[in-house]
């Protein structure tokens, strides 16, 4: 009985505590939309212009009927079958390079000088000429959302593999391993806790070149529904259009954290 | 009597390049040992004992000379070469039993009979419990009898073992050893074992070789059975044990 008591006062710290916490964060949360409503409310302008912004208020109507429509969701559709078509691809390319850099010397030879000189160079700066090669926009969007997810995933990939303990390897190959079997077995699974953060990394960047390509050249997605709600003074949406990317990057980056749990199990 | 596990040394140099200069670390060193022999080598720090074991795991190749074993000569790591390495090198990602049957699977056998072979050396190194924990869930004294199953699974012809117990308190030192010797008298595979504890040499093997750094070679080789006349136990606190302790010490300051 007193042990079930000690469980019972237990739980009761714990959920005062998490009580304490959501309160804490909603009291401030609820302040921050305060100032909101009371800045574009009196259309303050004083070096900031609020005169034009949306108050919370109208961003929850707007909101609420852009939600009704179809062609929100079709923006939402498009950016995210852009975001997983070019990260699936960043990722492929990028571990399959970064293990290429690390393991072998020839491909270190030949590719490292490509990969240091375009490096440097942010993916929205290839947006002109990406239009130019690619046939049609859509290829071009998404090549550099490619561009802007392959280069963490690849330098961190390489990082991890160039971290492999040499002892490890050796333990491998007196164990019967050859190079593939030391790949596979060491190689691969010791740079995995790299690749993810390359991967996470590369998720963030590949979002921030998606919504410049989607505001440069687009036609659908929720980046250029959010330039196409400045430029028809929808200033309402603008803010839904933010707080929508803000939510899709959320849950992209949520996949990998529960990718890298399911492979780093070892780990803990 | 098995005849698996005959190392032959010859003329053996081994060294490393840097630039233009070669730094030589054992030279023209001749040994042999015979299958299912008992071997420590000791030395003092620097004296390259280490490198020489690496090398006749196939980690270094020889400037000149050879290493042979059972007629085949040492060219680069093999399956029939385990090592036992003196940091810990079990596979993190891989539970105990996946790491011990590792050396199996890559032979080409399925899974279930590498189960079997794996379930086997954990059972001979006294983990059975402990089959599905990760390395890092275990402690120090028993990654290391993880290490000597995952070596031993792949029934070797040679068991090479660098400083193993070197980090380890000396009550799970003295339990390891024991375990080892049983394993040996066991397996009757040859072990080559590195060392810098004479007392612990003295203990566990057939033979100790004591290396020199001005030769860069062997200095002399003990033959322990021929002086060892009682009982292990009794043998260790005799005054024969504490005279050859001196000495082996002498030797190692020179």
């Amino acid at each position: 009985m007193i042990f079930m008591k000690r469980i019972y006062f237990d739980m009761k710290i714990v959920m005062v505590r998490n009580i304490f916490k959501i309160l804490g964060s909603s009291i401030s949360i609820f302040l921050g939309i305060f100032i909101w409503q009371f800045l574009t409310q009196n259309d303050v302008n004083f070096f900031l212009d609020f005169s034009n912004i949306p108050t919370p208020f109208h961003v929850l109507t707007s909101f609420q009927s852009v939600v009704a429509t179809k062609k929100y969701w079709e923006d939402i559709y498009w950016s995210m079958y852009r975001i997983i078509l070019s990260f699936s691809l960043a990722s492929v390319v990028g571990i399959t390079i970064g293990l290429l850099l690390g393991y072998s010397k020839i491909a270190r030879l030949i590719i490292a000088p490509y990969v240091e000189l375009i490096r440097p160079i942010p993916a929205i700066a290839w947006v002109p000429i990406s239009i130019l090669i690619w046939p049609t926009t859509e290829e071009s969007i998404i090549f550099i959302t490619f561009l802007g997810a392959v280069f963490p995933i690849i330098l961190n990939c390489w990082d991890g593999v160039k971290r492999v303990p040499v002892e490890l390897v050796k333990a491998a190959q007196s164990l019967g391993a050859g190079n593939l079997g030391v790949l596979i077995h060491v190689v691969i699974p010791y740079a995995i806790p790299n690749i993810v953060v390359g991967m996470s990394v590369g998720m963030g960047a590949a979002w921030f070149a998606l919504l410049a390509g989607e505001m440069i050249s687009g036609r659908y997605g929720i980046g250029y529904f959010t330039w196409e709600s400045y430029q028809l003074i929808q200033y309402g949406n603008i803010i839904v259009g933010m707080l929508t990317i803000g939510i899709l990057s959320s849950i992209t980056s949520g996949l990998i954290y529960m990718i890298k749990n399911k492979f780093l199990s070892w780990a803990e | 009597m098995n005849d698996i596990g005959n190392i032959e040394i010859q003329q053996l140099s081994l060294g490393f390049k840097s630039g233009f200069d070669t730094k030589i670390i054992i030279n023209d060193l001749s040994l042999n040992l015979k299958a299912g022999s008992f071997t420590s080598l000791i030395g003092p720090s620097g004296c390259g004992k280490s490198t020489l074991l690496n090398a006749i795991g196939g980690h270094y190749k020889p400037i000149y000379g050879s290493i042979i074993i059972d007629g085949h000569e040492v060219k680069s790591p093999s399956a029939d070469l385990g090592i036992v390495f003196q940091q810990h090198t079990l596979f993190p990602w891989k539970t105990v039993k996946e790491n011990v049957r590792f050396g199996p699977m890559r032979r080409g056998l399925g899974r279930v009979e590498a189960d079997r072979l794996a379930d086997e050396y954990i059972q001979l190194v006294g983990l059975s419990g402990f089959k599905n924990y990760y390395p890092k869930m275990l402690s120090g004294g028993m990654q290391h009898r993880v290490e000597i199953a995952r070596a031993l699974a792949n029934k070797p012809a040679v068991l090479l073992m660098d400083e193993p117990f070197g980090a380890l308190d000396a009550q799970m030192r003295a339990s390891l050893q024991d375990s080892l010797l049983s394993i040996w008298k066991n397996t009757q595979v040859t072990i080559v074992f590195v060392t810098h504890d004479v007392n612990e040499a003295i203990h566990i093997s057939e033979h100790i070789v004591i290396l020199s750094r001005k030769s860069k070679s062997i200095s002399e080789i003990i033959d322990i059975n021929a002086i060892e006349d009682s009982s292990t136990e009794s043998f260790m606190r005799s005054k024969k044990a504490d005279d050859l302790r001196l000495h082996c010490i002498e030797m190692l300051s020179d």
